[in-house]
């Protein structure tokens, strides 16, 4: 279970893109948030695994305090929480081995894994994950000779390696076609069906939310505007989280 | 039986059969399963550390051991065991496991440098022993001669010390200890004003009589090194236009008979670009003797080819598209060219001129080595007397300058690839048109007047001395036999052996600093931006200068001999590959850091899987591509006192050997295109 309490974040610069979030995500949800480009979606899933430090508010994740948590503490929570990114966030000229690997460094000793030394074990775990998402056969290709679509699902596979509990998917079809998107999102509706993995995907077009999530949240200028579920956001509540001269668009 | 084991047996033949053929034939097994770069690779790298070693043990003594009367070196051991690790390779392959690279190569460069180390002749000792040398050129280099001060009827250099003295006095009101001027070095450089024969134009406007004296400025010699880069940039731009179109495939493959001259003309270009302006250099001067006018033939032979090569390159990259927008609808030849393919290729060709404004201005500071004329003629003086305050102020003075021109060839370059001009669209007001009128003026008078300071004499183009004939004849009858065949072969190892050492060794020292020359890394505290500024500012001073400039200081620190070559090329090393290993960080993308940052790792483990991986191919595709360019370098290195080859050619040149100095000259084209070729396709690979 994970429980948002007061989050609250201002950058250096002044802008505030948190502004006293509070929300909870019991386990094996797929919770959607929703929201304009700069809403504060991004900085919301930063701040569950300490990418970005809030300013002030709690964030407990089963119990554990994550905005207490220092140095190694940190990171032993990290392992367990999954991420997924717009970007793919891929190391492009490695191979997808070394990249999927590089989600099980939370779990490795250091040294070894300067040498990029991992268990039989491991890399056993790594082929299933891959099989998972279907790139088995890709594995000693380099990143950067892959389609986009295949990218999101190394890493995916990679944040598989970390077992998680938790997965933080950030606008993980943003930067790919429509047709992919469904590809990409019935990956994580398995993985929360079938592993029971809580989902907390940020997402764009309201009809993927109304497809895959189990619940929303919807922010706007860094304020929760919604807690719900998806079919109760109506036209009214539409326009207020997107604003009066939003349109319904579809991509189904 | 099972099925596996039905496989198992022939597959343990292969892999036996395989590990012998390697055995007996290295790579050949690799290049069989496929791998044809890594067999090509290693089929000729065993002959070639064979006569590495070979030649290191009888020619230059290298690691000697005796073994009862039997006198070998053991670098042989290392080479025996990368032909052993060759088979190993093969058996892995042939198991159908990936294959480890990394002993082999360390073998190989075990080789490389034990051999480079002997034969560069580093002795370590000396940067201590003859510190108190270095310090003394230091000093000289800190003081610079810029200011003559005349004390009791005595002229003396007037440096930091002095002139602080000299300012206080003057403030304090106190009477200095004399009157102060411009040093004759500084006059010498920059110029003086004095009486002059009067210029032909002034006697036909009437403002001069015929043979009277009138006040002029002469120009010094750094102004002269400004007028010949920028002579050569012209001439070379003009010249490689029509030349790049007679080397670009996707031009002459639509003209009969297109394919010989394409290739007749790359391979031309790349024969050129291989001899480096200072050694075009000593070929003009037999032509059109001493001085900038030399030097500027030299440097746009050479510039010419290099812009020729790129040119070719930008057309053949040109986007089909346009063309065949504007060819249907209904455009004739001409409108074709001028509409769909001038505007894609003027914006590169411009920056690409600029680029090489910036490389002509450097080699420019140095060409006066030989042909006379500009900073370098200077600079060759100054040391002959050793005046090393004078050869400070020319240092100085060059490095302000090449920093100036780096500086505005770089934004402007920027400016031109980022902004398409759109000239027809764009209002033009009157002031705009006044300005553009102006400059073009200001252009051609300075056109006019770098074409007169640099002593261009067409007359003197078409008249070449009488001998050039057959000094020319002489040169081409390249001399294959073994007496002049063995030294040349020796120096230009030693050379290639110095441009390596010198690229690791410029490559170590400046990776700590790139880092803290990357402004992606810089923090927002004062000091690290200081530090940041520091560093980029160092790398700039230090890259400014070429090597050959600063060889004489090395000279003077270790003694003549390829080891002050070395140190010289790397410090030049250390200023270009600084800078570019900082950008190479600057681009690092943050996306992967903050993933691997997300599961978990350790700051170390952060630095191993998120950022390693993004520079390492690029920091390995520069070195390539700096131990090519010193290798070009390492070839002149030696007219400065360098050691290698190009101490060599200066010698045969110097007693009119021009037969032997054809041979050396061949070698060199042969080594510099072949590294030149090995060092693109390497980067490719790599990248």
């Amino acid at each position: 279970m994970l429980r948002v309490e007061n989050l609250t974040k201002v950058y250096p610069n002044g802008t505030q893109a948190l502004k006293n979030v509070s929300f909870e995500v019991a386990d094996g949800e797929f919770l959607a948030v929703i929201g304009l480009s700069g809403s504060g979606k991004s900085t919301l899933l930063r701040c569950i695994n300490r990418l970005i430090e809030p300013t002030s508010g709690k964030i407990y994740w089963d119990d554990t305090d994550v905005t207490a948590a220092k140095g190694p503490e940190i990171r032993k929570i990290r392992r367990q929480i999954g991420m997924v990114f717009q970007q793919f966030n891929l190391v492009k000229r490695a191979s997808v081995y070394t990249n999927v690997m590089s989600g099980r460094l939370g779990y490795v000793d250091t040294f070894p894994s300067l040498l990029h030394v991992f268990s039989a074990q491991d890399r056993a775990r790594a082929l299933a994950n891959l099989d998972q998402v279907g790139l088995s056969e890709k594995i000693h290709v380099r990143v950067d000779s892959l389609s986009g679509g295949q990218q999101q699902r190394v890493g995916i596979a990679r944040a598989l390696m970390q077992e998680p509990k938790l997965m933080l998917a950030d606008e993980p079809v943003a930067s790919l076609d429509p047709v992919l998107a469904h590809s990409i999102l019935k990956y994580l509706e398995q993985l929360n069906k079938e592993r029971g993995i809580t989902v907390l995907c940020s997402l764009h077009f309201l009809d993927l939310v109304h497809r895959y999530a189990t619940r929303a949240i919807a922010l706007k200028d860094g304020e929760l505007v919604f807690k719900g579920l998806p079919q109760e956001i109506d036209d009214a509540q539409f326009k207020s989280i997107y604003g009066q001269e939003a349109e319904r668009v579809s991509i189904i | 039986m099972t099925a596996s084991e039905h496989t198992l047996a022939p597959q343990r033949n292969r892999t036996l059969f395989f590990s012998l053929l390697a055995l007996v034939i290295p790579g050949s097994s690799q290049f069989l399963m496929g791998r044809r770069w890594r067999g090509a690779l290693l089929f000729l790298s065993i002959p070639v550390l064979g006569y590495i070693v070979y030649w290191a043990q009888s020619y230059q003594k290298v690691g000697l051991v005796t073994i009862g009367s039997w006198t070998t070196s053991w670098l042989w051991a290392p080479l025996a065991l990368f032909w052993i690790w060759n088979v190993f390779d093969a058996r892995r392959l042939g198991n159908g496991q990936e294959s480890n690279s990394f002993l082999g190569l360390l073998l190989v460069l075990v080789i490389l440098y034990v051999v480079a180390w002997n034969v560069t002749q580093i002795k370590p000792e000396r940067l201590v022993t003859r510190f108190n040398d270095a310090k003394s050129v230091a000093t000289n280099l800190v003081n610079p001669d810029v200011i003559t001060i005349t004390i009791n009827g005595e002229d003396r250099i007037c440096a930091w010390q002095c002139m602080s003295e000299y300012i206080s006095d003057t403030l304090a009101g106190r009477p200095t200890q004399g009157p102060i001027r411009a040093s004759k070095t500084l006059l010498d450089i920059i110029g003086r004003v004095e009486q002059v024969k009067a210029p032909a134009w002034e006697v036909k406007l009437g403002l001069a009589q015929s043979g009277g004296q009138v006040t002029g400025f002469v120009a010094g010699s750094l102004i002269e090194t400004i007028a010949m880069g920028l002579m050569a940039t012209i001439f070379s731009t003009i010249l490689a236009i029509p030349v790049s179109f007679l080397a670009a495939h996707n031009i002459m493959s639509r003209v009969p008979g297109g394919n010989v001259v394409y290739y007749i003309t790359r391979t031309l270009l790349n024969i050129v670009r291989a001899v480096d302006p200072v050694v075009w250099g000593l070929l003009i001067i037999v032509w059109v003797g001493l001085g900038s006018f030399a030097g500027v033939i030299a440097l746009t032979i050479h510039s010419l080819a290099a812009l020729a090569k790129l040119f070719s390159e930008e057309i053949e990259h040109i986007d089909p598209g346009p063309v065949e927008a504007v060819t249907a609808s209904g455009a004739n030849l001409i409108q074709t060219l001028r509409y769909a393919v001038v505007p894609q290729i003027t914006p590169p060709f411009l920056a690409y001129t600029l680029l090489r404004w910036d490389i002509n201005m450097r080699a420019a500071t140095v060409v006066g080595f030989v042909a006379g004329g500009g900073i370098g003629f200077f600079v060759v003086e100054t040391i002959r007397m050793g005046g090393y305050q004078l050869y400070a102020t020319a240092l100085w003075s060059v490095a302000v300058v090449i920093i100036l021109v780096d500086a505005i060839s770089s934004t402007w370059r920027a400016r031109i690839l980022a902004d398409q001009p759109s000239e027809p669209e764009k209002r033009r007001s009157t002031w705009v048109k006044i300005r553009t009128a102006f400059l073009v003026l200001l252009g051609v008078l300075a056109f006019i007047y770098c074409w007169n300071i640099s002593e261009i004499s067409i007359k003197d183009l078409f008249a070449p001395a009488p001998t050039l004939g057959s000094i020319l004849h002489d040169f081409v009858t390249i001399d294959l036999g073994p007496k002049t065949l063995g030294p040349v072969v020796q120096q230009m190892l030693i050379t290639i052996f110095q441009a390596m050492l010198a690229t690791t060794l410029g490559a170590i020292i400046a990776l700590p600093f790139s880092f803290l020359a990357a402004r992606n890394l810089t923090g927002r505290s004062k000091l690290s931006v200081w530090i940041f500024y520091l560093t980029r500012g160092l790398f700039n001073v230090l890259r400014s200068i070429e090597a050959l400039l600063y060889a004489a200081i090395f000279v003077f620190w270790v003694g003549i001999g390829p080891f002050a070559g070395m140190m010289a090329l790397a410090v030049t090393t250390f200023g270009l590959i600084g800078k570019l290993f900082s950008e190479a960080i600057e681009e690092i993308d943050p996306g992967p850091i903050e993933a691997v940052t997300a599961t978990g790792a350790s700051p170390l483990q952060v630095i191993n899987y998120a950022i390693l991986p993004q520079i390492v191919p690029p920091f390995t595709s520069y070195l390539i591509y700096q131990w090519d360019i010193n290798v070009r370098m390492a070839t002149i290195i030696g007219f400065a006192g360098g050691g290698g080859i190009g101490l060599m050619l200066n010698t045969f040149f110097g007693l009119l050997q021009y037969h032997k100095a054809g041979t050396v000259v061949l070698f060199i084209v042969v080594v510099v295109a072949l590294m030149d070729f090995a060092s693109a396709k390497l980067r490719q690979v790599l990248v």
